[in-house]
């Protein structure tokens, strides 16, 4: 990958992790079951998928860029599947609450008037706990986190890769990976925490009507992952 | 076969640690429920639950393992001498000790502050409620930063991963907070802390804050939290990270479409994963049926 390439990559795997973190289904209320979603905030459930992708990623970055961004897709999207499985059973036996989404229960979710799930057309509406804003990770939900995953890996994979590409030919190898792991964990933590001042604690994932502000996170991350990659384009290219 | 015992030794260390973790964020209120412990005195609820959220439980573990692998790595250099598996068994507990001392440290002032904020509500500061959970949190934080440590040596050790321990052991923190922090919070934020309302529902909104102060000896207090949820909400923890790591490291002993052999085992795995989940959620509506008003 050409250093011009790299920088850019930089910027376009921040970009990709600011848009994951609008698909993953999460809120912090969903604790006491009480909302629809991963019991946690967003950011940092995506912050927890993100740093298993990198791990995994880890393993094959001699292995090519295309492998790289699938290990690092993967690994993500079995963490949420594997969080999303666990939920659901603490909610169905802690619990004793199938799930179920509370948006699209009241008729709000981005599908439009129906109570029913997008994907398995099962109603929602009869089973939600009164006063609750629903429960647990429905179809729907589990695969928009999927998707949420999948692209938020691939982003924080991509900047493992770009950074590593841009050190390696001025550090000794393996501080040239490590310090790439870093700097590909730290711009994967502020570009999930940037969408949390659009989703406000909560989303429902992509069948949520906060997907409608996904431009705005494009803009915040797209211009602080610039900043950062312009950085470390500079410490690594241009002052040698 | 060094890959396979290596994948297992992760899966194990991974499952053990996911036990702990959440019983360390059960014990101080560390995670998303401790806004029901923080709300309790708002609505006239005094407790003796011990509270000591800092920050998330993704940031807060990953600095208790970081610190832990980064004190057991520079000593394992200098413990060379008494063979790898000694100096490194032995560099961890005292890397894991470290990490609780400054666990404590940050427990017992988070506690304080937190406890003192609620002082217009008239919450008093019960010095049992400290010196009763405090140790019970520190020591699962050690086990938490030991078994974490242990694995990161193992990942990067026996799995041959490219990145240094102490950036492993920080990606490991993030994700199992983040993991317990999903799971079993569940458990004790919507079954532990209102077991006064019926099993079967989903906490009302209007209702957040009422939790149940009184435990089967006198008031409630920090310690019967863990010997509630070790039974249900650790386990899933648990079964999610652990399940997590050994699938990963897993996904990498096979080799029959070479470079990328784990990708494909890992999409499998993630069908799979998602059918059972759709398979539950079909079984849960049918057994419960929709919420009797």
């Amino acid at each position: 990958m050409e250093p011009v390439t790299a920088f850019f990559a930089i910027i376009l795997g921040g970009v990709l992790v600011g848009i994951c973190v609008h698909f993953i289904p999460a809120s912090a209320t969903g604790a006491m079951s009480a909302a629809t979603g991963i019991a946690t905030g967003p950011s940092m459930l995506s912050a927890g998928a993100g740093m298993a992708g990198l791990l995994s990623a880890s393993y094959s970055i001699d292995s090519g860029l295309s492998v790289v961004l699938a290990s690092g897709a993967t690994a993500s999207a079995l963490m949420v599947a594997l969080t999303i499985l666990s939920g659901n059973i603490a909610n169905a036996f802690g619990t004793g609450v199938p799930p179920a989404s509370g948006q699209t229960a009241s008729g709000q979710s981005i599908t439009g008037k129906s109570t029913k799930d997008a994907i398995s057309g099962w109603d929602q509406k009869p089973y939600i706990s009164p006063g609750t804003d629903g429960h647990g990770m429905p179809v729907q939900t589990n695969f928009s986190g999927l998707i949420g995953a999948f692209i938020g890996g691939t982003g924080g994979a991509l900047v493992l890769f770009a950074v590593y590409t841009l050190l390696v030919p001025i550090l000794r190898q393996d501080a040239a990976f490590t310090i790439s792991g870093f700097i590909a964990g730290g711009v994967f933590l502020i570009n999930c925490v940037l969408p949390a001042y659009t989703l406000v604690g909560k989303t429902e994932g992509m069948f949520d009507q906060k997907i409608r502000k996904t431009p705005k996170t494009l803009v915040s991350c797209f211009i602080v992952s610039s900043v950062i990659a312009m950085i470390i384009y500079i410490a690594a290219v241009v002052i040698q | 076969m060094l890959p396979l015992l290596g994948a297992a030794l992760s899966g194990l260390l991974a499952f053990l640690a996911g036990i702990f973790e959440d019983s360390e964020s059960n014990a101080g209120s560390a995670s998303n429920p401790n806004s029901q412990v923080q709300l309790a005195p708002q609505i006239g609820h005094r407790h003796r639950y011990f509270n000591k959220a800092i920050s998330g439980e993704p940031p807060a573990n990953a600095l208790w393992v970081t610190t832990a692998a980064t004190v057991a790595v520079l000593l394992s250099v200098r413990l060379e001498a008494m063979g790898t598996l000694y100096s490194v068994i032995l560099s961890s507990v005292i890397g894991a000790l470290v990490s609780a001392l400054l666990l404590g440290l940050y427990g017992i002032l988070a506690h304080i502050s937190r406890i003192a904020s609620m002082r217009t509500f008239r919450q008093p500061l019960y010095w049992d409620a400290i010196f009763s959970a405090l140790p019970l949190g520190i020591s699962f934080g050690f086990l938490t930063a030991f078994s974490l440590t242990l694995l990161s040596f193992t990942a990067g050790m026996m799995l041959n991963n490219p990145f240094s321990v102490p950036l492993i052991a920080l990606l490991l923190g993030i994700t199992i907070g983040s993991i317990g922090s999903a799971t079993g919070d569940i458990h004790y934020g919507a079954e532990r802390l209102y077991q006064h309302y019926m099993f079967g529902s989903g906490i009302p909104i209007a209702k957040q804050g009422d939790i149940d102060i009184k435990g089967e000896y006198g008031y409630r207090n920090s310690v019967d939290t863990p010997y509630f949820t070790l039974r249900f909400g650790a386990m899933v923890t648990a079964f999610a990270f652990g399940l997590l790591i050994f699938l990963d490291s897993l996904s990498r002993v096979f080799d029959f479409a070479g470079v990328w052999t784990s990708v494909i085992v890992e999409l499998g795995i993630i069908l799979i994963i998602f059918i059972v989940t759709v398979r539950l959620e079909k079984y849960t509506r049918d057994k419960y049926g929709p919420f009797m008003r």
